[in-house]
């Protein structure tokens, strides 16, 4: 059950946009898509919701087929776009209206939710008279007032402030909290570490890497050390035949290639009496994993 | 059902509340009442409400007195009639008291009529209409004092009757006046609101709003929605600028007026229902055509030249029935009155004349919801298509592939 794409493909005149991809959301959580510029995120998430038809593979939600009739969802365009001259409160009902929400629902909704997003006193404003960033707010409402089951959101961050990032995740956390389905697409990979449970990689249409986010990086030998010491430990560096990444007031990081050489120099540190005052073997990042496989 | 009365509302409430919408409706109301009230004030500036005095001096009596049924003829003057002197006159004009002046003196073979005013720059002109009755006046004086009998008298007065008769068997009737207002009403109607539906697809296109709207509801309802919702309103509009000319026209208008320029009796329940149908279906196939282009270009400037080849339709269908207007029996004008692009501006014109009958009006009507529903669902489908196209304009090439691409 959820959601499954099953070897989806797609075809632009003569270039391959999607590749075979497929990939599964069995429970609720944030399904995470990632992937260079043009390498196919939002083709697949327009053949997802039906706005582009697929060239090949099947769709699924809950064993039908993603139409409106059938899947409650709600989205976020990477196209971001509201009514310029239309009154905030008026183009959120007219969009909570033809996702058959009635009036009064819809009335509750959208004043639940301007609350929460801080964006209340502009619901009697035109749209063109708001920052970009609260137009963005205005569009992720639309996407969630009538409380779908299945939520994409397409680059949901790109162009928002360190405030108002902290108040979508807030929303996001507490969507999947109440059990809800979310895909997202991101450039910001601390964004998606954060809290995808699910990833994929894309890169020119194909899957180039597809999992648990968490076995993925356990999976990957630790690739860095940092340490920190009272003073300077180059001449140890050099013995070891190791590559400094960043030094910054004898605060190092260091490039390892396995976690054995990373225990040699710090036997050999405390056995010359240096005070180490952190050390710390670590996993690559999920932006040094994305780097190495799209990045050639 | 829900989703597109839902389209319809919010299209509706948008165009209502758009200042350009009510700034512009508000500017064709305050012309039509201005315009109906030229006429009134053209009136009161040349004085016609007060009539022009005039002194007729007649003292050596060369009309026996006969005079005196000047002033209950209308002739447009305030008449007086008594002896005066030249200086006694010049000192009436010069202290207003009238106008101008009439002297008839006798002389050896002819009447000398002398016509005084205060500045011959100035006046209104020689009054011609009183110069021909006081003609005849004197020469019925003349007659009579021959001694000629009643009859010999009627004998030598002309007595023409005048009348306009024609060779071709319709009847033929109505204003050519009214007609072609009707016909330019309906086309401007028709042009600007069909033109609203494909600037609004724009704007939705500019706003980047598509990807949201295709995601709450089909294609479908869209364009139906906007058509429905935008055509109410012009025809709400519509109604509004007729019904004022014409509340206008009976507040503001002289009676004799209105009648010279509208046969009453031409305006019939009948007439009313057929132009109605035909400014709905007129639109409504102007405006699905103009979905069509609309979905084609995603910047306002491209809207212009995407636009241009359904303006240069409707423009030679207007044109086709306005020419063959004054020839309501010719095959053309019978050929633009079934024609769809021109049958919306020709057929309410023919009905008008009296020339169309009921089943020319059903088939002309019947061709014309074909095409409509043609249109519709070329619109509909390269509008699903072509929505998501942001960028250049997209060609007459690029549209027919999108079309055939099932795929797409």
């Amino acid at each position: 059950m959820g959601l499954i794409l099953k070897n989806v493909s797609k075809n632009f005149v003569g270039k391959r946009a999607v590749d075979n991809i497929s990939l599964t959301l069995d429970k609720p959580g944030v399904f995470g898509l990632l992937g260079t510029n043009g390498a196919g995120k939002t083709t697949t998430i327009r053949m997802l919701l039906g706005i582009i038809k697929k060239d090949g593979g099947e769709i699924t939600w809950n064993g039908k087929s993603v139409e409106r009739k059938n899947v409650n969802f709600g989205y976020l365009p990477e196209e971001r776009g509201v009514y310029p001259k239309t009154k905030i409160f008026d183009q959120l009902m007219y969009f909570a209206k033809l996702k058959g929400m009635n009036k009064q629902e819809a009335t509750n909704a959208i004043n639940k939710w301007a609350k929460e997003l801080k964006v209340e006193e502009y619901l009697e404003l035109p749209a063109e008279k708001l920052s970009k960033g609260n137009q963005q707010k205005i569009q992720f409402m639309t996407a969630i007032i009538h409380n779908p089951e299945l939520v994409v959101l397409d680059e949901p961050f790109s162009g928002l402030d360190p405030v108002n990032t902290e108040i979508l995740k807030n929303i996001i956390i507490d969507l999947v909290s109440r059990g809800k389905y979310v895909i997202m697409s991101a450039h910001q990979m601390a964004t998606i570490e954060e809290f995808c449970s699910d990833i994929l990689i894309l890169n020119r249409g194909k899957t180039v890497l597809q999992g648990n986010l968490k076995e993925i990086k356990e999976s990957y030998p630790a690739n860095r050390l940092e340490i920190d010491v009272n003073e300077n430990i180059d001449s140890y560096i050099e013995k070891f035949n190791l590559e400094k990444e960043i030094e910054k007031n004898n605060d190092y990081i260091i490039k390892i290639s396995d976690e054995e050489i990373a225990h040699k120099l710090l036997s050999e540190l405390v056995k010359d009496g240096k005070i180490i005052n952190k050390f710390e073997i670590k996993k690559p990042t999920l932006n040094d994993i994305f780097i190495e496989k799209v990045g050639e | 059902m829900k989703d597109l009365m839902t389209v319809i509302s919010f299209t509706m409430k948008d165009m209502v509340k758009r200042k350009s919408f009510i700034i512009s409706t508000l500017i064709i109301l305050v012309l039509i009442v201005v315009g109906f009230n030229i006429p009134k004030v053209l009136k009161s500036f040349n004085g016609d409400s007060t009539q022009e005095r005039l002194l007729i001096v007649d003292s050596q009596q060369i009309f026996d007195g006969t005079l005196d049924s000047l002033k209950d003829m209308n002739l447009g003057y305030d008449i007086q009639i008594e002896n005066a002197s030249y200086e006694q006159i010049k000192e009436k004009i010069e202290n207003e008291e009238i106008e101008s002046a009439i002297v008839i003196e006798p002389q050896a073979l002819n009447v000398k009529i002398r016509y005084i005013v205060k500045s011959a720059t100035m006046m209104k002109g020689v009054p011609e209409e009183l110069m021909n009755v006081m003609n005849t006046m004197y020469t019925n004086l003349q007659i009579s004092k021959l001694g000629l009998t009643q009859e010999q008298l009627q004998s030598i007065t002309p007595n023409f009757e005048f009348s306009l008769e024609q060779t071709e068997e319709e009847k033929v009737s109505g204003n050519v006046v009214a007609i072609m207002l009707l016909s330019l009403v309906l086309f401007y109607a028709i042009y600007f609101c069909a033109y609203q539906v494909s600037s609004s697809i724009t704007t939705e296109k500019t706003s980047k709003i598509m990807e949201t709207l295709v995601t709450s509801t089909s294609p479908r309802i869209i364009v139906l929605g906007k058509t429905i919702g935008i055509g109410i309103v012009g025809l709400l509009q519509m109604i509004v600028i007729v019904g004022t000319a014409i509340i206008s026209a009976k507040l503001f208008l002289e009676p004799e007026m209105i009648n010279s320029i509208l046969d009453m009796s031409n305006i019939t329940p009948y007439l009313a229902i057929v132009t109605i149908a035909y400014f709905i279906l007129g639109y409504l196939a102007y405006a699905l055509l103009y979905a069509l282009t609309g979905s084609t270009v995603s910047k306002p400037e491209d809207i212009q030249s995407a636009n241009t080849p359904v303006a240069i339709l409707a423009v030679v269908g207007f044109y086709l029935s306005y020419f063959t207007m004054m020839n309501p029996t010719s095959e053309l004008n019978v050929f633009a009155s079934m024609f769809p692009i021109s049958s919306p501006f020709c057929m309410p014109f023919r009905i008008m004349m009296g020339v169309a009958s009921v089943t020319d009006v059903v088939i002309s009507i019947a061709i014309l919801i074909v095409t409509i529903l043609v249109i519709a669902q070329v619109a509909i489908k390269i509008y699903s298509n072509a929505i998501l196209n942001y960028g250049t304009k997209m060609s007459i090439a690029d549209v027919i592939k999108i079309y055939r691409d099932k795929s797409n």
